[in-house]
């Protein structure tokens, strides 16, 4: 971006004051359906990502762990059962009705899970706090991606890690199937089991607009973490990045 | 695609040998890489004991060489196959790692029982430990019977006692050699 005030939102270019409020739209008008779109967007596939972002994380019984734009709660309740009755889990998302979505869910499920309305750029916790930090298909919408991720470091203990769970540069070969798959046929999906092709457009926009592996990997070493490894998950459409605070 | 499902694996056999967790979890972050040519594959020890397969920009903190020979005596336990294993970096690490690998058990009949109930999945694992036994000792006959036939009917394999004795004499002509070199030296000296 040439003109610092101004930010992505998709392809279009909007200011940065704007950009929160857009994509508070957009989440607003999907969050009722989101899982349903995600399960059908994916095949399924998005859940088998999380549970190997949280195999991963190393996550164990009495550990803190922060779900940073959590929405739909999914990971929240994973990671609830995994630290166990001695740990911690809080879910946070800037959207209110998403994290409506996500804390009425955890409650119908039991889960005693603390649901915060809160911008990933500015945190309601202290340092060095948490174990665990994660943040799955959520980065991409944030405004200053820079700022969120020194913040994530920030609330995170020595020997912490920060898990950023999101689509990423696909495999070469694979590219125009995929741009027709995202640009043809997900809006279309989306009008069909959402009745929202516009929000899907976006969806499929801020994907693309979404820095590639080893950039995300290199704001994440920019940011303070000490170590970034990543993994590619299905050809790349998909990327696990660790990050450790040391 | 595989990464998930074989980290999935791999934690839920440390789960079941939670003896092995308690062992890796002073290796915590580090990563072991093992090569097998043509193949390569990295793990990683993760901070509750479990491991994952390594990611993209992984730094190996050991790693273990390995030829196709070696991993089928690993197999078969030969306790001296360990020994010429070729481990470089951190050896602790790749020690413990390589430990726990050979020691730690899948207990199928538990994962059956979840599904099938206690008795049919005791019955099933029962009925299948017996066709693995059976068929090992089928395999072990027919290889003993096999060698047999190479070593007395149709000799194609030759016998220890017989590589042996051929070993013994190309030490005794290697010894003779040297001294002819020897004299050989001296007579041109002189």
């Amino acid at each position: 971006m040439s003109d610092s005030n101004q930010t992505h939102f998709g392809f279009k270019t909007v200011n940065e004051s704007e950009k929160a409020n857009k994509v508070g739209e957009v989440f607003h008008s999907v969050a009722r359906k989101y899982d349903l779109m995600n399960d059908v967007m994916s095949a399924g596939l998005h859940r088998i990502w999380k549970r190997f972002a949280i195999e991963v994380s190393g996550v164990k019984a009495g550990d803190k762990v922060l779900d940073v734009a959590g929405g739909s709660g999914d990971l929240s309740r994973l990671f609830n059962k995994k630290v166990g009755p001695t740990g911690q889990v809080i879910l946070t998302d800037i959207n209110a009705s998403m994290l409506a979505v996500g804390r009425d869910r955890l409650i119908d499920e039991g889960a005693a899970v603390p649901a915060l309305q809160c911008d990933a750029e500015k945190l309601p916790f202290p340092d060095n706090y948490f174990d665990c930090v994660i943040v799955a298909f959520g980065l991409r919408n944030m405004t200053h991606k820079d700022k969120a991720l020194a913040e994530m470091r920030r609330v995170l203990k020595t020997g912490g890690r920060l898990l950023v769970l999101e689509f990423s540069k696909v495999w070469k070969p694979l590219t125009p199937i995929y741009d027709a798959y995202s640009f043809k046929l997900l809006p279309i999906m989306g009008k069909l089991f959402a009745k929202d092709a516009d929000s899907y457009q976006y969806l499929a926009e801020s994907i693309r607009m979404h820095p590639d592996q080893e950039t995300l990997r290199q704001m994440m070493l920019d940011a303070g973490l000490n170590k970034v490894d990543y993994y590619n998950l299905a050809a790349g459409v998909v990327a696990l990045h660790k990050g450790w605070k040391v | 695609m595989f990464q998930p499902l074989l980290t999935r694996l791999l934690n839920h056999l440390v789960t079941q040998n939670q003896w092995a967790r308690s062992h890796l979890l002073p290796f915590s972050g580090k990563t072991v890489s093992f090569y097998l040519p043509p193949a390569q594959a990295s793990l990683t020890i993760l901070e509750d004991g479990g491991l994952a397969v390594a990611g993209e920009t992984s730094h190996a903190d050991a790693s273990i060489h390995l030829s196709a020979s070696l991993v089928l005596r690993l197999l078969a336990k030969d306790s001296d196959a360990m020994s010429q294993v070729r481990i470089e970096g951190d050896t602790e690490l790749a020690k413990t790692l390589a430990k726990v690998l050979q020691n730690i058990k899948w207990d199928y009949e538990e994962d059956l029982s979840k599904v099938l109930g206690d008795i049919s999945a005791n019955k099933a694992s029962t009925f299948a430990k017996d066709t693995v036994k059976e068929a090992k000792q089928q395999v072990v006959n027919f290889a003993e019977m096999a060698a047999e036939y190479w070593q007395e009917e149709n000799p194609l394999i030759a016998k220890k006692r017989h590589v042996e004795d051929f070993v013994q004499q190309v030490d005794v002509l290697r010894d003779d050699v040297e001294r002819l070199e020897k004299r050989l030296a001296k007579i041109r000296v002189k």
